[in-house]
């Protein structure tokens, strides 16, 4: 399955409503401080490049729409099948470490992964586990930092 | 204290055991992702980044990833040479000759014309910012909180007019960029701004982590998916023979690494350029001057020479802008950028005055390491040249899980994993929607120092905004952004079509070439 996007055209929805929604937002989202210490409004950065984007995204719509210029990219389903899955699999690897500690979730999550790409070498199932050991060991002895343990331990 | 007891202070500085020992590991690990084609010197630095927060001298981590740097430019090669595939996209015109000549069973001769001139590329323009830097702080030295705002403005106007393919989309993704860092608690007012009630974003979104999923996992997520749709075919190599370079061609070819060390030297000062397009210029000019220009595209030693030269020169001078106005001029010099925000160090004309001696001492490492340069290519290169063909199953699971431990390290908090894994899916969504996402790094990279500068002019001049506007050398500053954001782009243009023509050419005669083989 191949679906060619109009990548201006999309990129203006897209981004157009999302600006305009994290504008409309905004009175909730950043409240004005209680007390004027002279400073300006923590709103005006935001404000600024909610704005800015708005404006480009209606560029980009006027752009595609008016001038007929598009960028088309073709979004081939068998190609970024592999990309979507290998993305959903590092969600998972994240919800994993937080749930069983970093050690299991990447025997778990590569181990998975090499055998999605179609690796079937034993070896290299041996070495990432091993991989993972060691960057661990690294982390706590070598930098100090104690790497997710999860919830169970 | 003047420049050059700064540069005799700094002298001692660098060479100490922990500085020279840390320049040799990250000019191997630049050979080595250089060298590996899809990962890019970028990579590199980022999977150094979580390392250098153990370093406790600043100059000694930035020193680090210059290093990095450095051997990454001279890695890209080594593909280049073996495999046909630049191992990064400033190695592309090295293809051009090294192939060729790599072709006729002269790997090792292509090999040292490309580390000869590596290193002399490098070493010119590690000196040109040696004498550059200082003298290029004394004029921007009358620079305000309002200047810096608006060079700010510049940087991330450059960036987005030269990156991607549409200027409204690169805007667009810098302006994501500069939100997402806005995201959290306010330093100033204490505020927090769309944290939309959750713990993981009370905080904001930290800059290690964004930047590791942007560039780093994107990476590797491109690279296994080709992986897998490639089956987990390795283009064969050719093999490296022991006929290096004489001196007699060592000779021939100085003219024209020196010519194209001046070009690319120049045009890596200028912010928006990069290594990228030196390359092409500097091998064209390299074959306009050349006594011998029918030898160029058929394995032509000053070829090689000439490409090899520029994408090592443009180090030291993109260096210029970023540490002398806190500007980068491409992604690499971004991501340094960001790399001294998190060390607490903030590019710019002050960083002469009140930390000289770091920032002299971040030159001269720079400097250092593009001689060690040489003798670690030739120690280096056959090793390095065999991990390419190492199966990239090893590799993949051992960045990403290095790539998670370095965000989670940044803080120690889980929500930098939330936070990484988040940024990636948005980094997939912008390269289906062909939103280049190097504007939005650089965003939030700049924000901090951005928002800062603004609030500090603000309160001075008593929240007047017209003041961007009223303050000459900040209007010149503005005015300069729109100017050479459309020359940038009319050039970018011309040169892309004029590299696009080269490319071109090359692959017909290296074609004609596998033919009559």
């Amino acid at each position: 399955m191949k679906i060619k996007i109009k990548t201006n055209l999309w990129s203006g929805i897209i981004m157009g409503a999302l600006s305009l929604i994290l504008l409309i937002i905004m009175p909730y989202q950043v409240r004005v401080p209680a007390y004027d210490s002279g400073a300006p409004s923590p709103r005006i950065i935001p404000g600024m490049c909610l704005v800015l984007m708005l404006f480009f995204s209606v560029v980009l719509i006027i752009q595609s729409l008016v001038f007929k210029k598009e960028r088309i990219v073709e979004f081939d389903w068998q190609k970024e099948k592999p990309a979507i899955l290998l993305i959903a699999l590092l969600c998972i690897y994240v919800a994993l470490m937080l749930l069983v500690g970093f050690i299991p979730a990447s025997a778990i999550t590569f181990i998975i992964i090499l055998y999605f790409c179609g690796e079937r070498k034993p070896f290299i199932y041996i070495f990432t586990i091993a991989a993972a050991v060691g960057i661990y060991f690294l982390f706590k002895f070598v930098f100090t930092v104690s790497l997710p343990a999860g919830l169970f331990f | 204290m003047g420049d050059f007891q700064m540069i005799a202070q700094a002298m001692l500085q660098v060479f100490t055991f922990n500085n020279l020992f840390m320049i040799l590991i990250g000019l191997v690990i630049g050979m080595i992702v250089g060298c590996i084609p899809g990962l890019s010197v970028m990579l590199g630095i980022i999977l150094m980044l979580p390392i250098t927060y153990t370093i406790d001298d600043p100059a000694t981590a930035i020193i680090l990833l210059l290093a990095v740097y450095v051997g990454g430019m001279y890695g890209g090669s080594i593909s280049a040479i073996t495999l046909n595939t630049p191992g990064t996209n400033s190695a592309i015109a090295t293809t051009f000759d090294g192939y060729p000549l790599a072709k006729k069973g002269k790997v090792k001769k292509a090999l040292d014309t490309s580390l000869f001139a590596s290193v002399c590329g490098g070493l010119i323009s590690a000196v040109l910012l040696l004498l550059c830097a200082s003298l290029i702080t004394k004029l921007v030295s009358g620079f305000t909180s309002v200047e810096y705002f608006s060079m700010g403005i510049l940087g991330i106007s450059l960036i987005a007019g030269v990156s991607g393919n549409s200027l409204p989309k690169s805007i667009i993704s810098g302006m994501l960029g500069l939100f997402m860092a806005c995201m959290g608690m306010d330093a100033v007012t204490g505020v927090t701004r769309y944290s939309f009630g959750t713990n993981t974003l009370k905080y904001g979104i930290d800059l290690l982590p964004a930047m590791i999923a942007l560039i780093a996992l994107t990476q590797v997520v491109q690279k296994l998916r080709d992986f897998k749709l490639s089956g987990g075919k390795l283009d064969d190599a050719n093999k490296i023979d022991k006929e290096g370079l004489t001196g007699k061609e060592r000779k021939s070819i100085i003219p024209a690494i020196l010519r194209s060390s001046a070009v690319a030297s120049i045009l890596g000062a200028m912010p928006g350029v990069g290594g990228g397009v030196a390359q092409f210029l500097c091998y064209s000019e390299a074959r306009r001057t050349s006594k011998h220009p029918e030898e160029f595209g058929k394995g032509s030693l000053e070829g090689i020479a000439a490409a090899e030269s520029s994408n090592n020169a443009v180090v030291g001078s993109a260096m210029i802008p970023l540490l002398t106005l806190g500007i980068p001029g491409d992604g690499v010099t971004a991501l340094l950028l960001g790399a001294f925000v998190l060390h607490g160090i903030t590019p710019g004309p002050t960083m002469f005055t009140k930390q000289g001696i770091m920032a002299y001492t971040i030159i001269l490492g720079c400097l250092i390491a593009n001689i060690l340069l040489f003798p670690i290519g030739l120690g280096m290169t056959r090793t390095v040249a065999k991990i390419v063909q190492v199966r990239y199953t090893y590799l993949a699971p051992l960045i990403i899980m290095f790539c998670f431990a370095g965000s989670f390290a940044a803080t120690g908090n889980t929500k930098e994993l939330i936070i990484c894994a988040a940024v990636l899916i948005f980094s997939y969504i912008l390269t289906i929607l062909d939103i280049d996402n190097t504007p939005l790094m650089l965003g939030m990279i700049l924000e901090d120092i951005m928002e800062k500068n603004f609030v500090t002019a603000s309160m001075a001049y008593d929240r007047d905004y017209t003041i961007f506007l009223r303050r000459p050398i900040s209007l010149v500053i503005l005015v300069l952004t729109v100017l050479l954001v459309i020359s940038l782009m009319k050039m970018n243009k011309k040169i892309e079509a004029l590299n696009a023509a080269n490319i071109a050419e090359m692959e017909a005669e290296h074609a004609k070439m596998e033919e009559s083989a």
